[in-house]
């Protein structure tokens, strides 16, 4: 009798711990799943900015084919790329794109002066800040989460479970490597 | 303490306010009745309790209430607005606190609201003009790190309960004098008596320990270090509590249920009675030693 209630509690302790440490991972994981839909939000919102602003610079500074091919292209990659470390490529490139865009644009007086021309400026600057306000956030939980399924126990059953490790938004090498788990 | 212990903290906290105050409100209700009788005490009970309720529904607007805070749009406000949006994003909150105004020249801010969904951050017009963006920054991302720390569901809970507290020994002390009381028999001297000790002596306490309960000075740190972790910037921060330091400013009409809830304790710059009562019930640690932390995380020296 003593040891069925015994082996019941003990079964009972067990049980709750893991559904602890099970739940700790569903939430982790769902922060960078958050996460990954808040880099995606501000992604949209710059693509759908740049045909407007495309146009506009066009109507002042036609002859610079080059440029608007360059920005068209690279946004096009943003948007056909899904992979969280090949999207930090193809943004880094859009964002690099649209600094050069705006260079050029600082020798064209008219389109400076232009309100829809400031408007977009200040739009898309914005929304360059949200883009790294959200690959911070992201990439602080995808190293939260990592280390977690790679940590003991998770280490054990993470991956039976179906939780794996999540690429960090990120270009360089350094921050791609996965993180050390600490015991 | 991590950030995870700390938000647990938090909401055990927010359980046992929840159970004293409950207490706190059946022992009125046992002293009215023994005063007035059994049905008025309830009736002042349940007047309470809904009360309670309803300025927890509507807690943002009633601490906005208090505070004379305003709604301000983008159009108004653009980059403190792109602040505040930008660092919901860096936290990771579920939705922008809204974003509100009060007209004063003190520099000052605070958030206040039941969740990150229902909340608002507030600075005083004198913020937006003494700081720089990247102090204005600093200041928002410390009230950004109490919406992700759920300090400010506490620390609005204590502001509502607070309210509640006066608003029922108010009501007692009412009934006392017009004419309440002579139900069980004229001037039971006693009974009286005992109520009056009981309304002004325990309640006004138990606000105080109410309020003390969630002004705790790690808490400040702890909101600093968030700060500094979601702007990236300690540096920030720090200037901009120097300037609140160096400011002899200080806010207007800030009651003492809701001091506890802006950046900079609001009532402790005035000399006389008031300041004495402020430093007994000092809401914040002194800005040098805030400083002093963020300048160890940041690594810098503020001249």
């Amino acid at each position: 009798m003593v040891a069925v209630i015994v082996v019941v509690v003990v079964v009972a302790a067990l049980l709750a711990v893991a559904g602890l440490l099970f739940n700790r991972l569903v939430r982790l994981r769902n922060e960078t799943e958050a996460g990954w839909a808040n880099i995606d939000v501000q992604l949209k919102r710059r693509n759908d900015l740049i045909p407007n602003l495309v146009e506009t610079v066009k109507g002042y500074a036609a002859h610079e084919r080059e440029l608007f091919d360059e920005v068209t292209k690279a946004r096009a990659a943003v948007a056909a790329t899904s992979a969280p470390a090949e999207r930090a490529v193809a943004s880094d490139a859009l964002s690099g794109a649209l600094g050069r865009l705006f260079a050029v644009a600082e020798a064209y007086p008219q389109l400076r002066a232009s309100e829809n021309f400031q408007e977009l400026q200040e739009e898309l600057t914005d929304t360059e800040d949200k883009i790294a306000a959200a690959r911070r956030y992201y990439n602080s939980v995808v190293q939260t989460y990592n280390t977690a399924i790679q940590s003991f126990p998770a280490v054990l059953y993470a991956g039976l479970l179906g939780f794996r490790a999540r690429e960090f938004f990120s270009a360089e090498a350094s921050e791609r490597a996965t993180p050390q788990a600490s015991f | 303490m991590t950030l995870r212990q700390q938000i647990r903290m938090n909401r055990l906290r927010t359980t046992e306010l929840l159970v004293v105050f409950a207490l706190l409100i059946g022992a009125l209700a046992g002293a009215l009745d023994a005063v007035y009788g059994l049905g008025p005490a309830i009736a002042v009970a349940a007047v309470g309790l809904a009360w309670a309720l309803f300025s927890w529904f509507f807690s943002a607007s009633v601490v906005a209430a208090t505070a004379g805070a305003r709604p301000v749009t983008k159009a108004e406000q653009p980059e403190l607005y792109r602040i505040v949006e930008n660092l919901s994003i860096a936290a990771g909150l579920p939705a922008t606190p809204q974003v509100r105004m009060v007209d004063d020249p003190a520099p000052n801010a605070f958030a206040a609201g039941r969740d990150p969904k229902h909340c608002f951050v507030a600075v005083t017009t004198g913020l937006v003009q003494t700081m720089d963006h990247r102090e204005l920054e600093g200041v928002i991302g410390h009230e950004i790190a109490h919406v992700q720390h759920r300090d400010v569901r506490l620390m609005t809970l204590v502001a509502v309960l607070v309210g509640v507290v006066a608003m029922i020994s108010d009501l007692a002390l009412r009934m006392l004098f017009f004419g309440g009381g002579r139900r069980r028999g004229g001037g039971n001297a006693n009974a009286i008596v005992l109520a009056i000790a009981i309304v002004g002596l325990v309640l006004a306490p138990i606000a105080a320990v109410l309020i003390q309960m969630a002004i705790s000075r790690r808490r400040e740190f702890l909101a600093d270090a968030g700060g500094a972790e979601i702007t990236g910037d300690a540096e920030g921060l720090a200037r901009a509590l120097r300037k609140l330091a160096d400011d002899p400013r200080e806010i207007r009409d800030t009651s003492r249920s809701t001091a506890h809830l802006y950046i900079e304790g609001p009532l402790g710059k005035a000399s006389g009675p008031r300041a004495a009562l402020a430093n007994l019930f000092t809401t914040h640690p002194p800005l040098e030693a805030r400083i002093a932390a963020l300048e160890q995380i940041g690594g810098f020296k503020l001249p």
